[in-house]
């Protein structure tokens, strides 16, 4: 019988992921770490976000203010597809970045999230 | 004769689940992370900035002008889908493939919006709806 236990082994699990699928989609180029480390309050210009990050998704008047706002989105799913009953989970997180300037094209305030960083395939839609 | 009945458990236990479960699905699928009145629970009108709440929940997924100065406003999505098949059940005697499918949908749409006065300290905070946590819940009526 312990001879045969890996065989089993291998046999169950085979079963278990005969019916898996992951996918991935993606929305938006990343947003590089190093260029939002060289972005410097009072100091940088409109013109070098521009260079840094390029030209942003959305440009919003706050106030007087120009805000640019750059945006990814990441979405991972996992699927156990078993005979009876089949397990999904989609989760999607977004990174965003909003550098304001102020009335003289400076930078003012620099607010980013890397949220997609702790994105991970998962397939079980139980808990948190 | 315990070993038999050990098989014997077994195989109804499968069965029994069988007969529970034909033909379910259970999908989940989250937008960022869903906030609980106890993550923002920190937030302190009049005290807390803007900046400790992008420290604190990443940053908004929108900013826009308000009366008072800006509101941030933080999305997300926790949507639950549960669906039976019971035709499953009369698949097996059955010259045509029945479907009984009872199915439902909990879209769980929330957002946390945030007031700041000019300087960027916060003036008031609350979530768009209240969204309940609700459980895998396949029964419609």
């Amino acid at each position: 019988m312990r001879f045969f236990q890996p065989f089993l082994f291998l046999a169950v699990v085979a079963i278990l992921i005969q019916g898996c699928a992951f996918s991935r989609g993606t929305l938006g180029d990343d947003i590089k770490t190093e260029a939002i480390g060289e972005i410097k309050k009072g100091a940088t210009t409109k013109a070098e976000v521009l260079a840094l990050l390029g030209a942003p998704d959305r440009v919003l008047p706050l106030n007087g203010r120009d805000v640019y706002q750059y945006y990814r989105y990441d979405a991972k799913a996992g699927s156990l597809l078993l005979i009876l009953i089949n397990f999904s989970r989609l989760s999607v997180k977004g990174d965003d970045l909003f550098v304001m300037l102020n009335q003289n094209g400076i930078v003012e305030e620099v607010l980013s999230s890397k949220r997609t960083e702790n994105l991970e395939f998962r397939f079980w839609p139980f808990g948190d | 004769m315990p070993r038999l009945n050990h098989r014997l458990g077994a195989l109804l236990l499968l069965v029994l689940v069988g007969a529970l479960t034909p033909g379910c699905n259970v999908v989940r699928i989250t937008l960022n992370t869903p906030l609980t009145p106890d993550d923002v629970a920190f937030i302190v009108p009049g005290q807390t900035t803007l900046l400790e709440v992008v420290d604190r929940l990443g940053s908004p997924d929108s900013i826009n002008n308000s009366e008072t100065g800006i509101v941030s406003v933080h999305r997300f999505l926790d949507m639950k889908y549960a669906r039976v098949n019971f035709g499953w059940l009369a698949k097996p005697w059955s010259p045509v493939d029945p479907d009984l499918i009872f199915s439902r949908t909990g879209f769980g749409t929330d957002a946390f919006q945030v007031f700041y006065d000019s300087n960027g300290t916060v003036v008031q905070h609350s979530f768009l709806r209240h969204v309940i946590d609700r459980p895998f819940h396949p029964y419609p009526f």
